[in-house]
């Protein structure tokens, strides 16, 4: 039998992460600003919901995952805990300008990557159905000037052309970017080329800070530009590697544990950047997917259907665990296999969007999400 | 372009300079089908003359047991360096280490040189295709294994029907690592029923299972249930071997080969099943009924080959990578039909996505790591470095593994196992062009391109709207740039 006694991965691990940006104002575009910045953190290949906020209050809970739950989590109340490699996140939770909701996910129940991440970036309710994002379609919706479609990554801002991903170049014998070069050659593409190309000329006017690669920073390059006034009202970082089948762990060092800590450390990385913008922000995790409760046979977790979702920033005053906890036993259980869904996550983005671009629910509910009938959160998360 | 080379850019790397064009650009593209060709590179970068143009030593390109051997080697070695044996915590003997057994490096420049010298441009283009539509990546023990599946797999069956090659890269060491099936025993397996007797842990893994209906066959189009999953995954448990586990305990090469041939009676990575793993009982998937056994995948890998579902998914994935970026029905049609007539022969399939390639005028969008070759071949520039420099630091040239880093496309990287999209719209950033303006400056500027701007265009008979951009700049550097930023060699369209 297989001991798992795995170190980490020694081998390259490219692009920890990946940052992109949006919701430019234009110049002068101070009428209906809106009142605040929404920042998502998307988590691919389904985070597990009951590792990160282990309910320990649920006497399923080591019965069923022994191998998975960490000894060392934090208190949170008397039912719900918090994995360890989320210190910063605990510290924000104490100061009331953090929050859980647990037991959710977006209305998708059949556990391809692909279809759901899909999913939890159009917004709607049957994959690859949707051209534009609905992130995207909401900073349309707010009026952030310079809209029109656009092919851009990711999927989750697509409605809206003012946004650019951001991953630094590192290219041995090449040498700083030509303005005139550059149009030039967008001139000489039709729209859809020229208008990205434009982009990198618009780029090759600015001075760029130089800018490390690693998640954390690209957070606090993030927080930083969207402090700014004038800066984007929005960004989107892409973290991957959740999708634990083997060895999965319990604590910080395990497989999930590292990424967790990958979590903790943006959303710090942001309220540094940030800085007093903090006050008006709000920052959410999104995942594709939870995980499976019972452990598989090989130290892992299959896909799953509910997990839970991490929301930081000033914007939140009162820290708390949304949850209508399903229980974890077997007929409580989605399909006898998975934690349930009691909170459509929709709602909670349509909560952040209300929030941090002053829309009406009504409105985002039928035009962002499709959906009239989605239930509204917004008082449970921010009142 | 002229007609050769727009059918080269469109399903190959472009002709090089001292090779002649075919009269006949569709009988040639056919007939490159069965191009043969080793693989070429070379030892060391040579400016004037350029590098003379040799095969890969074979001492390079080992087989998979000795793969599997060297691998066994370095986690031995970095497992005496944590016990901080002697002669084992230097930095030299670290690096010797991974010098020594990790093929991932020179795999992956053996994967370039290929694609920049090789003589089989269509061959590879369509090899790139299946080792992308059998993404595999560099996690957990499968640094020795991904270049292997490539030219193995995927290259060496390329002229065979796709069930073929399905089975091949479903029992690939490559693909049950990375998919994490190595770990897999059925819940009815002996090997969990002891489990269970001594308080241990082992089960089923449905990773492989499910990604196998999702990704490489039906797609979920064909509206599998969980079920179905399941009992693929009950189908494939067994197969695989997890090398690392079975060096961990720092056992010899000897003894290590002895517990391989009590588990599955082979040292071969590539054929290895372990029965007491396997789950008794025949299984239901898709409603076909597969027997219980070593012999049961190959009878579920054959009837999803064939199924209706795949051949649509897979034909649709053919035409978006080659045809088009928004191809018709009935190019989709004309290869789904070529399929179903040959039983899933893939030269007749590749025929008919290479008809339907030449008479689709639409332009395609090229992949990052195909405009680099497609650039470096034209261009006659030395970029990659040779296998003799793999260690060596060089002030102007980038590493290869850096360079397909910098480019955001490389099949040695971890990644979904869904692989790279081939629509236009997930490369249409600012960031990803960006790179490709930057990497036509390193090329023109560290690769010494044999050619100019004007003979390449020359060659390629490139239209009015390319000539119009490079001759409106001033200076080779930037009319280089802008040539291979060009809407033409890009396959985009033109103002």
């Amino acid at each position: 039998m297989p001991k798992f006694n795995l170190t980490r991965r020694e081998f390259l691990k490219v692009s920890g992460a990946s940052l992109f940006l949006a919701g430019v104002p234009l110049p002068g575009f101070t009428k209906n600003k809106p009142p605040g910045t929404i920042s998502v953190i998307m988590l691919e290949g389904g985070m597990d919901g009951l590792t990160a906020v282990p309910p320990f209050g649920d006497p399923n809970l080591l019965k069923m995952r022994k191998n998975l739950t960490s000894n060392n989590f934090l208190k949170l109340n008397s039912f719900f805990g918090l994995h360890p490699s989320f210190q910063y996140f605990a510290g924000l939770m104490a100061k009331n300008n953090a929050s859980i909701v647990h037991a959710t996910n977006f209305p998708y129940v059949l556990r391809s990557h692909f279809e759901g991440q899909n999913l939890m970036q159009g917004g709607g309710l049957s994959p690859f159905s949707d051209t534009t994002g609905w992130l995207g379609r909401a900073l349309d919706l707010a009026k952030v000037p310079g809209r029109s479609l656009s092919l851009d990554m990711p999927l989750v801002l697509r409605g809206m052309s003012d946004n650019d991903n951001f991953y630094p170049a590192s290219i041995k014998s090449s040498s700083d970017l030509m303005t005139q070069l550059i149009d030039t050659i967008s001139m000489a593409h039709s729209k859809e080329g020229s208008e990205i190309f434009k982009k990198v000329s618009k780029k090759s006017t600015q001075k760029d800070s130089i800018v490390p690669r690693n998640p954390a920073s690209l957070a606090k390059f993030a927080g930083k530009a969207m402090s700014r006034d004038g800066g984007p009202l929005s960004s989107v970082i892409k973290v991957d590697q959740f999708d634990t089948h083997a060895n999965q762990g319990a604590d910080e060092n395990g497989n999930h544990g590292t990424q967790l800590t990958l979590i903790d450390d943006i959303i710090a990385g942001y309220k540094e950047g940030l800085g007093d913008a903090w006050d008006r922000s709000i920052i959410l995790t999104l995942t594709e997917f939870g995980r499976t409760v019972l452990e598989n046979g090989t130290g892992g977790t299959e896909h799953g259907y509910g997990s839970a979702g991490l929301l930081a920033g000033g914007a939140i005053t009162k820290s708390r665990v949304i949850s209508q906890w399903p229980g974890l036993a077997k007929n409580e259980q989605f399909e006898k296999r998975d934690l349930m869904s009691t909170i459509d996550y929709r709602s909670v983005c349509a909560a952040c969007i209300e929030k941090s671009l002053g829309l009406d629910h009504d409105v985002i509910a039928s035009k962002v999400f499709y959906t009239p009938k989605l239930p509204r959160v917004y008082d449970q998360i921010f009142s | 372009m002229n007609e050769q080379f727009r059918v080269a850019h469109k399903l190959g790397l472009m002709f090089l300079h001292d090779t002649s064009l075919p009269e006949d650009v569709k009988v040639w593209a056919i007939s490159q089908l069965h191009a043969k060709s080793p693989a070429l590179g070379i030892k060391k970068i040579k400016l004037y003359p350029k590098a003379k143009v040799q095969e890969w030593p074979r001492s390079l390109q080992p087989d998979l047991k000795k793969r599997d051997d060297m691998f066994a080697i370095y986690k031995q070695n970095v497992r005496k360096q944590r016990m901080e044996l002697e002669g084992h915590t230097s930095e030299a003997a670290k690096r010797a280490n991974n010098r020594d057994n990790l093929m991932g490096e020179k795999d992956e420049m053996k994967f370039a040189h290929r694609n920049v010298y090789g003589k089989d441009q269509v061959r590879l283009r369509f090899t790139s295709f299946w080792a992308n539509h059998f993404t595999t990546g560099n996690i957990w023990d499968n640094q020795n294994h991904i270049g292997h599946a490539i030219d193995e797999a995927i290259l060496a069956n390329l002229n065979g029907t796709f069930s073929n090659m399905l089975y091949k890269m479903t029992t690939h060491p490559s693909m049950l690592v990375y998919l994490d099936n190595v770990w897999s025993s059925g819940p009815n397996s002996q090997h969990v029923i002891w489990a269970k007797q001594n308080g241990e842990q082992a089960g089923l893994n449905d990773n492989l299972g499910r990604e196998l209906l999702e990704l490489h066959t039906v797609s979920p189009s064909a509206k599998y249930s969980e079920t179905d999953i399941r009992n693929a995954a009950k189908v494939l448990a067994g197969w695989g071997i997890w090398p690392g586990n079975l060096s961990d305990g720092l056992m010899t090469l000897d003894e290590r080969n002895n517990k391989l041939v009590e588990m599955g009676e082979t040292t071969n990575s590539w054929d290895f099943f372990k029965k007491w793993h396997a789950e008794p009982g025949n299984k239901t998937v898709l409603g076909k009924v597969i027997p219980s056994g070593k012999g049961g995948l190959r009878n579920l890998t054959d009837f999803l080959a064939s199924h209706e579902n795949t051949i649509m998914f897979i034909s649709f994935k053919l035409a978006e990578h080659f045809v088009s970026d928004n191809p018709s029905k009935s190019d989709i049609d004309y290869i789904a039909n070529a399929w179903r007539h040959s039983n899933g022969n893939l030269d007749q399939i590749h025929s008919a996505v290479i008809e339907r390639a030449i008479s689709s005028k639409a332009p395609k969008f090229q992949w990052p790591m195909t405009w680099l070759f497609q650039v470096v071949r034209l261009s006659d520039a030395s970029f990659f470095k040779g296998w003799d420099q793999i260690e060596k630091y060089d002030q102007g040239l980038m590493e290869v593994r850096k360079i397909f880093e910098e480019l955001g496309q490389s099949f040695w990287h971890t990644r979904q196992p869904n692989g790279y999209s081939s629509a236009k719209s997930e490369w249409l950033s600012g960031e990803m062009f960006e790179r490709r303006i930057r990497f036509s400056d390193a090329i023109y500027t560290a690769g010494f391109p044999s050619f100019t701007p004007q003979d390449i265009m020359d060659r390629i008979g490139a239209n009015e709207a390319t000539r119009e951009l490079v001759n409106s700049l001033v200076g080779r550097k930037k009319q280089f740039i802008a040539l291979m930023c060009s809407p033409e060699l890009m396959g985009l369209e033109n103002a």
